[in-house]
């Protein structure tokens, strides 16, 4: 089976984060707060929760955790951002003032750690960086390029460009190079040279809204999610980008996770995280689900007289055909997040552990090294 | 003779409800949505409608003239009306009071829309607190056992139509007959409904 644990911490989940380590998890169980649990070393005892953080005044909508500073940034629907650093035993945090008028929907840590990006119902999206003069978080403004509410930011692994989803169905890839925090060699790209907020890339795949940006390992690939139950891989992100969209015929996703240059995972509101793949030709196929569908019942039919009874149920006006659950998650898979440990990720290594969460209030840890049957032949 | 009228109806009546059953598992994709446009707000934007690009394209679901089904849906709510059958002026009378019962008691029903959207006789809102709160089949289970009780419903509202018909040729008046039915129908609806 490839769900490996199950934890099941509030009512509801709106996004989660992991350690450099893997040993803690900040959670956001849909209300003002972060919650951080210690993981525990077998599957089967519960997490135990270790530090509340209080400071935010509506819900958290984003929270990322930088592996390497062991600092968390939280952004809320307040339109406020916070960093939090462990001093001793206590988290502190420090405001970000982000200069939004609007809240603030999602938020990650940039490759280096010395920007972080917030994405905005405000139609802009924040790059922030830490001065030192000052002791304090400075926000810089992407503006007037976005007709619609951001929905997910995302860093490539260079630290300088940003890939952003909004509600307006497109995807687009801004240049974030902060002159003076950046090295000067990192602002020459593919894209040429570029300065901070230029648009560098317009992707109008989707015919819905867009979600769920994510590069590749390498971030020579982009993929991200659209409202019309459709994912886009975009592979050799440059001047010439070559693009694949694949209709699917379930319910729309919400978030991708990439495990490695070939393969990726995305869940949404079919509760059940699809894998997708691309061979040779750089084609991207879906796979299969990873969650094993336990099949209702059949109730066992005794007499004769029960199993008539049964052939003839729907007949009654009260057999209302009642839906059940059959799928790990019971709610919609919100975000994807690897779990593997800062030190185990390499490149050419693909990520065989990732964790879900979701609407239902659960966390879901994958285990790809000992999926089912079905995926047995199956070569990450 | 009357179970077997229900048993007919229940079949004729299915494929409509399957048709809304699939319909609201599609349209019920809700996410919790900062207002773009007002500062440190969330509601629900099916009914606002101040974001286009944040509503999606209403179906249409109809059975016949008379009886029809609107779903509207946008990134944060979904609005579910209802237009059920009324054959004749006293159907139209007990509908209305019926529903009336209904919409009085909307708190109580979490979903129930307070006023029908205009040219429908009953609307749903459903939010993505909904969808937090409670599993997204029990909600879609919830609004179609309601179109299908109600189908139920109609058949003893014929039923008194026979009755008061009858009451008639002994000289007893509509009006009476009514006062009757509100009482059956209050029994009737807590016994489904709580």
């Amino acid at each position: 089976m490839a769900a490996r644990e199950v934890h099941h911490l509030a009512q509801c989940i709106t996004c989660h984060a992991w350690n450099a380590d893997m040993s803690m998890v900040a959670v956001c169980p849909n209300n003002n707060e972060v919650h951080i649990y210690k993981v525990s070393e077998s599957p089967d005892t519960p997490w135990e929760r270790v530090y509340v953080l209080e400071k935010h005044e509506q819900l958290v909508s984003g929270i990322d955790w930088a592996p390497k500073s062991n600092k968390i940034v939280t952004c809320s629907h307040d339109r406020n951002s916070y960093v939090w650093s462990l001093e001793g035993e206590e988290w502190q945090a420090t405001l970000v003032i982000l200069r939004l008028n609007r809240a603030a929907t999602s938020v990650q840590w940039g490759p280096q750690e010395n920007k972080f990006a917030v994405g905005s119902g405000a139609k802009t999206v924040c790059v922030c960086y830490y001065e030192e003069d000052n002791n304090w978080w400075v926000s810089k403004l992407i503006r007037k390029k976005h007709l619609s509410t951001v929905t997910s930011v995302s860093w490539h692994p260079n630290n300088v460009l940003l890939a952003t989803t909004s509600t307006d169905s497109k995807c687009r890839i801004f240049s974030a190079f902060i002159k003076g925090v950046d090295a000067r060699k990192d602002a020459t790209t593919v894209f040429g040279d570029i300065k901070f907020g230029d648009e560098l890339i317009q992707l109008d795949l989707a015919c819905g809204w867009a979600f769920g940006a994510q590069w590749s390992p390498s971030g020579n690939s982009l993929a991200y999610v659209g409202h019309d139950s459709s994912i886009h891989f975009v592979t050799d992100v440059g001047p010439t980008p070559r693009a694949r969209s694949l209709s699917l015929r379930h319910l729309p996703l919400r978030d991708v996770l990439f495990l490695s240059e070939t393969r990726l995972v995305a869940g949404g509101f079919d509760c059940n995280p699809m894998l997708f793949g691309s061979e040779k030709t750089g084609d991207w196929e879906f796979i299969s689900f990873l969650d094993e569908v336990k099949l209702p019942e059949e109730p066992k039919s005794d007499t004769l007289f029960a199993a008539a009874k049964g052939k003839f149920k729907w007949l009654g006006s009260e057999s209302s055909e009642e839906s059940t659950l059959t799928t790990t998650h019971h709610s919609c898979i919100t975000m994807l997040r690897p779990r593997v440990p800062l030190s185990e990720r390499s490149p050419d290594k693909a990520i065989t552990l990732f964790s879900s969460s979701g609407l239902d209030g659960r966390v879901v840890i994958w285990d790809l090294n000992n999926v089912g049957d079905g995926l047995a032949g199956l070569r990450l | 003779m009357t179970i077997r009228f229900v048993f007919l109806q229940a079949n004729t009546l299915r494929p409509y409800l399957t048709c809304i059953r699939n319909t609201l598992t599609a349209a019920m994709c809700l996410q919790n949505f900062p207002c773009q446009e007002v500062e440190r707000h969330n509601k629900p934007e099916v009914e606002f409608k101040t974001s286009k690009e944040l509503l999606l394209n209403p179906i249409l679901i109809c059975r016949n003239e008379a009886e029809k089904c609107l779903i509207e849906s946008s990134i944060n709510s979904l609005r579910i009306s209802i237009k059920v059958k009324q054959a004749d002026e006293l159907e139209n009378i007990l509908a209305k009071k019926f529903l009336r019962f209904l919409s009085m008691r909307a708190e109580s029903f979490q979903v129930l829309r307070r006023k029908p959207v205009q040219g429908y006789d009953i609307s749903f809102l459903i939010t993505n607190f909904h969808c937090e709160e409670m599993f997204k089949h029990k909600l879609i289970d919830f609004v179609v056992a309601f179109m299908e009780v109600w189908s139920i419903f109609t058949t003893p509202v014929s039923l008194i139509f026979l009755a008061s018909r009858a009451g008639s040729r002994f000289k007893k008046s509509s009006t009476s007959c009514l006062v009757d039915f509100d009482c059956i129908e209050k029994n009737h609806s807590t016994a489904i409904f709580t």
